[in-house]
């Protein structure tokens, strides 16, 4: 009994074999609750000192510096536990201001304060001189010459002299320790080295703080102290007389800033004479005074704040009262604008940057545990008031010192009270600190909480007032961008027009740099993300002129938002928009370099031009629509998948046109042709594969026959073109390959089969295929052969499973009814696939291989007869599915009574094996 | 071999009414017979006047005879053996003994530049002729009875003070003159040991920057030879409370801690006196301050200004 197809009832097997099919609640895709709470990324804590800004981070020479600074945080945990918390901020201070102010390595510097130790007579000094309240002979460590030493040296000598304080320290020689301290601190009296005082400060400051804390933990063993919540009255008399003798040790010290700087070191040790030490912070604050350098009574007064909060309590009027003085240093520095000429005022401006830091930092300390209900108090302390009266009367307010007040107080202070302060930062305008970044602060603080602030068109007015002061493009830029948030939430339209006008107006003066280019940019996502709709945006004055203003990358981003914007709410039909659209992502384009560019940073261009060609609709107008993609492939000829998403649109333009139906043909054959043209530009095959397959659909659906022979040749000849390196490569790539062949052999269940080319052309192809081609697996290879097998068989059929919905394609049982001819080649095919199975299942050595054997045994029991030869080769298969599979597999077990229904008896079953 | 003296206090700092303690301490690596443990307390003002300020025939001697002002021999332990180690031989003496006539009175502890009060504790262990006898000597601190003292807080006695070119005596720069400064101000001029020494000062003008204000502490040792005293200041200490150009018009604080042993109340005795004063130094800015100048009194420097006031200090309780 030779080979026979079996005769199926593809209806009747589909009812019967059909799974009961009901309607769902709710879509697969939609968010459920219960799902989406566990997909939501958690936020990811960021870095613990972000009180540093990495833009300000140098690349040269702070690793010295840092690395310092960390040996710092392990010396300070193991001496003073207690004062942790504290310092944590502190140390991350003087990270980023050793980072904001490095040292070069080369500029040299004259010393004159002597930190060089001559020798070692000190060491002479017995403890006994510890009683003597005076520190006379400093001469020993004087060195007087002024030497030229490189900054880097004077720094290193500072640290040795660290480790030297420590050592002598545990030596027992306190005195030398001290009077070590005293030289590194003298360093900070000469601020002639401007600027590397701020490392010789960080440096000095960590000397100073660990000789607090040796001071501090040996006067509280002496006191023996265990817990921290002591009292004055709670120290015995020996370790109150050795904190005295330290008090009068420091003070005899002749220099007034050693002096202070010391007492501060020792400040928290007045906690054992005194129960409430707060009160020496005024006087020290006082004595402040008399350090007329600004660099270094800036950082005097740093160093208070800093160790003030190592008291536990203390109100902040002596905080008040130091950046009052502060001011007054200040002012004394910038007199008015017309009297000071250029170079000294660079001078100046560098000594500026150079207090900023210790200002902020004091203001800082100031707002830390500040009440509400104080605040207004404490600005009016400050001399901050927009009365003006009361402003003149108070002396004036430094802006340096105001900018940094408006960083620190509470939004809703702001918020509550943004009129009054705007009028202050117009009425102080000194030269300390620009008054339009004063402007721009308070501004982005209102936009932090846009909808508590009060007043707003007065604000509002009164922004309008100040913003048309300034005629310097720049200014006027950052001004608007800072305010565009409270005009926006307020629906200001009118004065959104206004400042456009406005930076209009004064992009016509002047060129737009970089610097503007950022803000503009910055201007535009604000309009753009307010307005959210592109008709709105259209509307607006001048938009085209705004967009053309810009350039660059400025331009590349705002094109992606406005395209990111019109593509997210559903279709675009509107001409106009479309047009502007299109501009919009042909000048994206042009702005993309693809040669150059890595892959991630044109692919999220590239995707929201297609996204938008994708987007846009014509509706009826199918043939404009068409006439709109053949542009846009001419148009984004670089993208890639944009060309394959304009093979989807024609080929949805023709389903619509033929569904209509009044169109005419020759518009699907259009479509067709445009993507007979599209497709072979697309470089890889398996695009094209799938592509071809798809037209080729729509071209059997509208009858083209000879399209579609055209269009399936195409795919065959795709397959050949595989590269067979890439698909080694990658395994989806290949499993991709078969399934579009598998769907190509479903497919060609319904191509008419001519005389020129016969019948089984397509299989015949597919089999000369496999064989060529050496990069297909075996179970590839048997899976295609099925596939053939299963397409032979139907087409033998005389009732087809499917055919084309439109009657105008002849189908093949119609052409070859009784046509032996056709059939006997079939089963020829079959012969060779059926052989050619089950050769694969057996050379298959994965793990699929029982899996592929029952899949193929399923295979041919539907597809034939049993005859000896399927039997046979059913027998292989099940053999090999048992020797991989248990007997109680259910895929087995299902088999074996598929193949029992089917009158496959098998010979194994029948008797025993062998 | 050795021998010292160990106070009970660490601080060694004694009132005349109370008991000096401590402990004699040999530190021996046989053991030893003696005759007797003596320990000798003894006080006195030291003066003495340097050539210059005293005649040409004081000068000669240099030294004058000291003021005694005790002197008190006790036996801690008389004959008897001492243990090789180290043995710790405790004793306990009254310094200022009400049934006892004292050679003189109890001033406190000072070392000054001309006259000292020196306070001493020795220790001689005697071990016959054949041996030399083994001591130690140490000094302890005399501080006045708290039973006489006036209560703290002393009444504040401040004075103000105003410094411009008008109130210097020696000639000032030029521009100095010409400019005019005023600096004002108050300071206490009566102050406890105790406490520090208070003050205020501000600058009001100067067209000349300022360098530098300090406030200068000075010991002032009169002694009296035959008909004549010889007087001698010197400065003890130098406390700077603006350095540089400072702001005008704003408050600067005095404040000074006194040093310990370079203090002692203010005594005017008969043969000898110790005062004390405060000058206030003001250094302008001037190229001649570079120039090395060989005399150095305040006085012949043309860029400085000062005040000087005496300053009482009290022992308070």
């Amino acid at each position: 009994m030779g080979l026979e197809f079996r005769r199926r009832d593809y209806r009747a097997e589909e009812l019967a074999l059909s799974l009961q099919r009901g309607r769902a609640d709710t879509h697969p895709l939609s968010a459920s609750s219960s799902s989406s709470s566990h997909l939501q990324v958690e936020e990811c804590e960021s870095g613990k000192d972000d009180f540093c800004d990495p833009l300000r981070v140098s690349d040269g020479s702070t690793e010295m510096s840092s690395s310092d600074v960390n040996r710092e945080d392990a010396c300070t945990e193991a001496t003073a536990p207690s004062q942790l918390k504290t310092m944590k901020g502190w140390i991350s201070y003087k990270k980023m201001l050793m980072q904001r102010f490095p040292v070069s390595k080369t500029s040299p510097m004259s010393v004159a304060s002597g930190v060089h130790v001559k020798g070692t007579k000190a060491i002479e000094k017995s403890a006994k001189d510890l009683h003597s309240g005076e520190l006379d002979d400093d001469k020993i460590f004087d060195d007087k010459d002024v030497k030229g030493i490189s900054q880097q040296e004077h720094l290193s000598k500072l640290h040795a002299l660290k480790d030297e304080i420590n050592q002598y320290w545990c030596a027992g020689d306190r005195v030398t320790s001290l009077r070590l301290s005293i030289k590194a601190v003298r360093s900070l009296m000469d601020s002639s080295a401007i600027q590397i005082y701020p490392t010789l400060f960080v440096l000095a400051t960590d000397i100073m703080d660990m000789l607090g804390d040796l001071v501090w933990n040996r006067i509280k063993e002496k006191a023996e102290i265990t817990e921290e919540n002591f009292k004055a009255d709670d120290i015995c008399f020996d370790a109150k007389e050795t904190c005295n003798n330290w008090f009068s040790k420091v003070g005899s010290i002749r220099e007034l800033l050693p002096r202070i700087y010391l007492e501060l070191a020792l400040l928290p040790c007045w906690r054992f004479l005194h129960d409430h030490p707060e009160n020496i912070l005024k006087r020290l604050v006082e004595m402040t005074r008399g350090i007329a350098d600004p660099l270094a009574s800036a950082y005097c007064r740093l160093y208070l704040a800093q160790c003030s909060l190592r008291l536990s309590q203390h109100d902040t009027g002596f905080l008040i009262a130091c950046i009052n003085d502060l001011k007054l240093v200040l002012a004394r520095l910038t007199p008015a604008r017309e009297t000071v000429n250029g170079n000294l005022y660079g001078n100046i401006e560098l000594l500026l940057t150079l207090v900023e830091p210790a200002i902020e930092y004091v203001i800082k300390c100031l707002f830390k545990d500040l009440k509400k209900m104080e605040i207004s108090k404490m600005l009016l302390a400050l001399g901050l008031s927009s009365n003006l009266s009361i402003l003149s009367k108070n002396h004036s307010c430094i802006s340096v010192v105001l900018h940094h007040i408006l960083k620190e107080l509470p939004v809703e202070y702001i918020c509550s009270n943004a009129v009054e302060l705007l009028h202050l930062i117009e009425i102080i305008d000194d030269r300390s600190f620009d008054q339009s970044l004063n402007f721009n602060l308070l501004g982005h603080r209102l936009c932090e909480l846009v909808s508590q602030v009060s007043n707003v068109h007065l604000l509002v007015d009164k922004f309008i007032q100040v913003l048309s002061c300034h005629a310097n493009l720049h200014a006027y830029l950052m001004l608007a961008d800072a305010y565009l948030d409270i005009i926006l939430e307020n629906h200001l339209g009118m004065l959104l027009n206004v400042i456009l006008d406005g930076i209009l107006e004064r992009v016509r003066d002047e060129r737009i740099g970089e610097n503007e280019l950022v803000i503009l940019q910055s201007v535009f996502l604000k309009i753009l993300t307010h307005f959210g709709d592109i008709e709105k945006i259209l509307a607006l004055n001048h938009f085209a002129d705004f967009l053309d203003m810009m350039h660059g990358s400025a331009r590349n981003s705002i094109n992606m938002h406005i395209l990111n914007m019109a593509t997210r709410n559903g279709q675009i039909q509107d001409p106009i928009i479309i047009e502007v659209l299109l501009e919009v992502a042909q000048a994206l384009y042009n702005g993309l370099d693809f040669s150059n560019m890595r892959k991630d940073e044109y692919q999220h261009p590239s995707r929201l031009i297609s996204r938008f060609v994708y987007m846009v609709d014509h509706g009826m107008e199918v043939e404009s629509h068409l006439r709109f993609l053949a542009q846009c492939r001419g148009a984004f000829s670089g993208i890639n998948e944009l060309q394959e998403n304009l093979v989807h649109s024609s080929n949805n333009l023709a389903v619509k046109a033929m569904r209509n139906g009044n169109s005419s043909m020759s518009f699907v054959k259009s479509c067709l042709a445009f993507n007979e043209v599209t497709i072979p530009a697309i470089p890889a095959n398996l695009r094209q594969l799938n592509l071809y397959i798809e037209t080729a659909e729509v071209a059997l659906l509208g009858g083209f026959v000879s399209h579609l022979d055209g269009l399936l040749n195409a795919a065959v000849n795709c397959l050949q073109m595989i590269d067979p390196v890439n698909v080694m490569q990658m395994a989806e790539d290949g499993d991709e390959a078969i399934s579009l062949i598998c769907k190509l052999c479903g497919m060609s269940v319904m191509v008419p089969g001519g005389v020129e080319p016969e019948v089984a052309y397509i299989p015949k192809r597919l089999l000369s295929f496999l064989n060529s081609q050496s990069w297909i697996l075996p179970r590839m290879k048997a899976k295609i052969l099925s596939a053939i097998v299963f397409l032979s068989a139907a087409l033998s059929q005389n009732q087809l499973p499917y055919h084309a919905v439109s009657g105008k394609v002849i189908c093949n049982y119609q052409l070859f009814v009784g046509f032996p001819s056709a059939h006997q080649e079939l089963l020829s095919l079959s012969h060779i696939a059926l052989q050619g199975i089950v050769n694969c299942v057996m050379q298959e050595s994965s793990k699929e291989r029982g899996k592929l054997a029952l899949e193929s045994c399923n295979c041919v029991a539907s597809s034939f007869m049993a005859s000896d030869e399927t039997l046979e080769a059913c027998s292989k298969l099940v053999e090999i599915a048992k020797s991989c599979y248990s007997a109680d597999d259910k895929f087995l077990q299902s088999t074996l009574k598929f193949l029992d229904a089917s009158q496959f008896h098998l010979l194994c079953n029948s008797g025993p094996v062998g | 071999m050795s021998v010292e003296i160990k106070l009970s206090r660490f601080n060694r700092i004694y009132r005349p009414g109370e008991l000096l303690e401590g402990k004699i301490i040999t530190t021996l690596n046989s053991s030893i017979s003696y005759q007797s443990i003596r320990l000798t307390l003894n006080g006195a003002v030291n003066l003495q006047v340097r050539g210059g300020l005293a005649g040409v025939i004081e000068s000669l001697y240099g030294v004058i005879k000291p003021i005694p002002i005790m002197k008190k021999v006790v036996d801690v332990r008389s004959s008897g053996k001492i243990g090789s180690g180290t043995t710790e031989i405790p004793f306990s003496v009254i310094l200022k003994d009400p049934k006892e006539k004292n050679l003189g009175k109890f001033y406190e502890t000072f070392h000054g530049g001309n006259i000292s009060i020196q306070y001493l504790a020795t220790v001689d262990i005697a071990r016959g002729y054949l041996h030399k006898p083994l001591s130690a000597t140490i000094e302890f601190i005399v501080e006045s009875d708290k039973d006489n003292l006036p209560p703290k807080p002393i009444p504040p006695d401040m004075v103000i003070f105003y410094i411009t070119q008008d109130t210097q005596r020696h000639t000032l720069i030029s521009e100095l003159k010409s400019g005019g400064f005023r600096i004002t101000g108050r300071i206490c001029t009566q102050c406890s040991l105790s406490d520090p020494i208070n003050g205020e000062l501000t600058v009001e003008a100067s067209v000349v920057p300022i360098r530098s204000i300090d406030i200068h502490l000075l010991r002032v040792e009169s002694i009296l030879i035959g008909e004549r005293i010889a007087t001698e200041s010197s400065v003890i200490q130098e406390t700077q409370i603006a350095d540089g150009d400072v702001c005008r018009g704003m408050t600067l604080p005095i404040y000074i801690i006194l040093p310990r042993l370079l203090t002692c109340p203010t005594i005017l005795a008969g043969p000898f006196s110790i005062e004390f004063k405060l000058s206030i130094v003001i250094t302008f800015e001037s190229d001649l301050y570079k120039k090395p100048s060989k005399a150095d009194p305040v006085s012949s420097k043309p860029w400085m200004a000062t005040e000087s006031m005496p300053l009482e200090l009290v022992r308070t309780a």
